[in-house]
């Protein structure tokens, strides 16, 4: 990330001393302004989904969610004798599904130490994991609709059902090239 | 109306009333949900600050018209409008970066306009893949993620065609 900020950042500040160099400091200032603003209304929609996401947690119905998940996980990842990896592969899933992001990033870390294999390469489900992560697989687009509801949206859920279909779309095709890949792979050391 | 006007809504009262029924301490959770929205908004404060620092002046600076006219028919070719260009590129990249960039969308192109529903559909359904892979495998002996990095990268991108088509549909 470091190099493209340093790159942007930089062509554009160039640019901007060459063609409009009143604008140098004010674009900068603006942009700390607008970042401050957007943090301001960050707060509130956090505020309201993590109070509704710690009733979720208190009445454990990401447990229940977690348990749910678990038949479907022993199919698809395929995992030998390894519960505890199972179980933090829930965990994620389900967190992933409430847009519980805080809880989702830990128990990926955790579940790919678990999976780890100690070769240095990728195996099959861990690959499974991360394209369902890089898919963001969830029911409910949170800080989205917020972010929506803050700019003054006269529907903000209106995108609800698209990003849904959208999300399962493409992580079920993600995980379905992730299994023929693997498949090709396994031929292949035959 | 439409239907999805109700469904948050309908959901949070159930979960209350699921709540009442569970005996669980209602106040208690929205204080504490205050609570870590006030953390997460210090973690990641810098990074929004930063990030918009650099949208602006990559705007300002007329850079990022060239680019977007630049690959252009690349995107329009895959029924993206060029309006959508940076966020799909920065997407991969940095989740800040993407919210500033979303924020500006709105207030340049409007909310409910196709473009403004094209962008949150494409953030709800896309992820920082670069952290994601960065942060996942840090604790693991993997060096090298072969195949992964480049699907995840072609899903997002996949997932933003996608988005952009449905929202013409829906």
């Amino acid at each position: 990330m470091n190099r493209v900020f340093s790159v942007i950042i930089f062509i554009s500040l160039v640019l901007l001393l060459i063609f409009s160099p009143e604008n140098f400091i004010n674009s900068l200032i603006n942009g700390a302004e607008k970042g401050v603003n957007l943090s301001f209304s960050l707060i509130c929609i956090y505020a309201v989904w993590m109070s509704i996401l710690e009733l979720i947690k208190q009445t454990k119905l990401n447990e229940k969610l977690k348990k749910l998940l678990h038949p479907l996980i022993k199919k698809l990842f395929k995992i030998k004798d390894n519960t505890e990896a199972e179980n933090e592969i829930a965990i994620n899933i389900s967190s992933n599904l409430l847009g519980m992001g805080n809880a989702a990033t830990p128990s990926g870390i955790k579940a790919m130490q678990l999976l780890d294999d100690k070769s240095g390469k990728m195996n099959r489900p861990m690959s499974i994991l991360m394209m369902l992560n890089a898919c963001a697989l969830q029911i409910i687009p949170t800080t989205i609709i917020g972010l929506r509801v803050y700019a003054g949206s006269s529907n903000a859920s209106d995108i609800l059902l698209p990003s849904i279909i959208a999300t399962f779309t493409t992580s079920s095709l993600a995980v379905f090239i992730a299994l023929i890949i693997e498949k090709q792979k396994r031929k292949q050391k035959k | 109306m439409n239907i999805s006007v109700y469904i948050i809504p309908i959901f949070i009262l159930c979960l209350l009333i699921y709540s009442f029924y569970k005996k669980v301490n209602i106040y208690y959770a929205f204080v504490e949900g205050a609570k870590q929205s006030l953390q997460l908004i210090f973690d990641i404060f810098p990074f929004l600050i930063a990030m918009f620092l650099m949208i602006e002046v990559f705007k300002n600076s007329g850079l990022s018209l060239y680019l977007s006219e630049g690959l252009s028919p690349i995107f329009s070719f895959l029924g993206i409008p060029k309006e959508l260009i940076e966020l799909t590129l920065i997407r991969p990249f940095t989740g800040s970066g993407s919210l500033a960039l979303v924020s500006e969308i709105y207030t340049t192109y409007g909310i409910d306009t196709y473009i403004g529903r094209c962008a949150s559909v494409i953030m709800g359904s896309s992820e920082t893949v670069f952290y994601v892979s960065a942060v996942y495998f840090s604790k693991t002996s993997v060096k090298k993620l072969g195949y992964a990095l480049p699907l995840s990268l072609f899903m997002n991108l996949f997932g933003a065609v996608i988005s952009c088509l449905l929202c013409k549909i829906m």
